[in-house]
């Protein structure tokens, strides 16, 4: 692969995800998750305690259930209204990057999101319920137009600061009471908009917009993003993006991230609900199944192979140097190192292996071989095996790593053997040369 | 002091650098302060560095880094990516004083 050709794709690649990586509804929306993160963590720790599975050896039926009940408050505190931190980070930090003041966009987003929200709650019997705020909206089942409302009122808010519409306080007022008035008028006005828009909805067509974007919006675009065909692409994507040196992950995840955590809050809610999972394809499947193999490309078979079957000097180097991070997921050292980018000897491997593997374990979970991923946060930092446990909450998550593991490593050994050969051949012609100058 | 600041998407891959270029700064004797950050951090990070290296796997941000390296006058740029793969300290250390002495 000719230098030139590798330019004329950096010119057009490195724009593009540059525009991508900066772009600020899509660094908002990263930030704002981001937000979410330790919040979640902190909840999968409690559902993972409350599963353990010898639990039900040591602990009689009663005592394990009060048990399991004492805790499923933090991941209802957490995941299960995970919609509030979205929108609130969302207002937040849309409101930051314009330089208004952030945490009244943050607070604006939210209120704007509940205006929006039924207060209302119907049981299984068709019975109304008023005076509630129903848990599911405010979760998986809001996220849409949480993320959606957030936006809007943001941009609404800074759209009114930065017209300069506020009430301004003559100088000798404490900043924070002057603060408090200049937010008064673009707040007052942001939240009117959504206050006619929920009057109209619900007088005029008798519905929600909770139920109108979950249906028009949320729906289709999450079922999309369950099938095993864009995943896939998504994938083929990521891998060819690090093969021309560019973070994959960081441009593919910001547009797909809100759709994979969406579909893992889902299974979250189905397992503490009834120990059943909808949904293989979420957020956990991507980080455990693809990235927590080694790092992207699930490279920790790769970093294997060239520590014990190969022979030149270079791959035995980087073998080393790439086996601390790689068990934590972190391989740029292969990536840079072998090299990976622009190298047309492991294109076939560095795209195929991930593929073959995500559809295995896409196969051997839609089969019940293997429970899906149950949408406990795992870190992607764990390494393979205990990830995949956690993820999934069963043994059989972390022997199917050990299944991919080899698949891998079948695939690239091919390669990675000529690779090796022509390494040695090359480090034997400087061998001899060196010593064909020490004897001269 | 030379200070060097190193950036990648969120500071880890970015971290098993930083380790080899203190330890060879050590070993050449000279006093040098190396920090690694992810990219959210590099703009506020920034003014306290002589030179901003990035990551290659990031190579898209030096343009929107650069503008703001503009304010405190200092260098930004893309570490070698067969440096950065083999984690040679030196290689990149030398890379970045010789980036600090371009700029003085």
């Amino acid at each position: 692969m000719s230098q030139t050709w590798f330019d004329t794709f950096s010119r057009i690649l490195v724009p593009v995800a540059g525009k991508l990586n900066n772009n600020r509804y899509l660094k908002v929306l990263r930030d704002a998750f981001m937000l979410a993160f330790p919040l979640t963590i902190f909840g999968s720790i409690a559902v993972v305690l409350a599963n353990l599975p010898f639990l039900d050896k040591v602990m009689s039926k009663g005592t394990l259930s009060t048990f399991s009940a004492a805790l499923s408050v933090a991941p209802q505190a957490t995941m299960g209204i995970m919609s509030v931190f979205v929108v609130f980070g969302i207002g937040y930090y849309l409101a930051k990057s314009y330089d208004v003041e952030a945490v009244f966009g943050g607070a604006i987003a939210l209120v704007s999101f509940l205006i929006l929200t039924p207060f209302v709650w119907q049981t299984e019997g068709k019975e109304v319920v008023a005076n509630v705020i129903p848990l599911d909206r405010l979760g998986a089942k809001g996220m849409f137009l949480g993320m959606i409302v957030a936006f809007l009122a943001g941009e609404i808010y800074r759209w009114v600061v930065q017209k300069d519409i506020t009430i301004k306080m003559p100088a000798g007022v404490p900043p924070a009471v002057s603060r408090s008035f200049s937010a008064l008028i673009p707040a007052l006005i942001t939240l009117s908009v959504f206050l006619i828009i929920n009057i109209i909805v619900t007088q005029g067509f008798q519905t929600n917009m909770h139920d109108v974007i979950y249906r028009t919006i949320q729906s289709p675009l999450v079922g999309l993003g369950s099938g095993i065909v864009p995943t896939l692409a998504a994938i083929f994507i990521t891998q060819i993006l690090w093969f021309f040196g560019l973070h994959g992950q960081i441009i593919i995840n910001s547009v797909m991230d809100p759709i994979w955590n969406t579909l893992s809050l889902e299974n979250l809610n189905s397992y503490m609900d009834k120990g059943e999972v909808p949904h293989i394809i979420n957020k956990q499947f991507m980080e455990i199944y693809t990235v927590g193999m080694g790092g992207t490309g699930m490279t920790l078979a790769v970093v294997i192979a060239m520590l014990f079957f190969m022979k030149s000097k270079q791959m035995k180097q980087i073998g080393k140097l790439a086996i601390g991070p790689g068990l934590f997921n972190v391989n740029e050292p292969v990536i840079f190192g072998l090299p990976i980018v622009m190298n047309p000897l492991i294109i076939f491997p560095w795209i195929i292996a991930p593929m073959a593997v995500t559809l295995v374990t896409y196969l051997a979970m839609s089969t019940g071989m293997v429970p899906p991923p149950t949408g406990v946060a795992v870190p992607w930092t764990v390494p393979i095996f205990i990830n995949g446990i956690m993820a999934t909450n069963s043994l059989a998550g972390g022997l199917l790593q050990i299944v991919n593991f080899s698949i891998v490593l079948l695939i690239w050994f091919p390669f990675l053997k000529f690779m090796d050969r022509m390494n040695l051949q090359k480090e034997q012609e400087e061998g001899s040369d060196e010593t064909t100058k020490n004897a001269s | 002091m030379k200070k060097i600041l190193l950036a990648c998407s969120s500071g880890m891959s970015t971290s098993l650098l930083m380790t080899k270029m203190q330890a060879y700064a050590k070993e050449i004797g000279e006093e040098t302060e190396i920090w690694a950050v992810g990219q959210d951090q590099a703009k506020k990070e920034m003014e306290k560095a002589d030179v901003v290296l990035i990551g290659p796997q990031m190579s898209f941000l030096k343009g929107e880094l650069q503008k703001e390296a503009k304010k405190y006058g200092i260098p930004v740029e893309v570490i070698d990516m067969v440096a950065y793969g083999l984690a040679d300290g030196k290689k990149v250390y030398e890379q970045a004083i010789k980036l600090i002495e371009e700029r003085s």
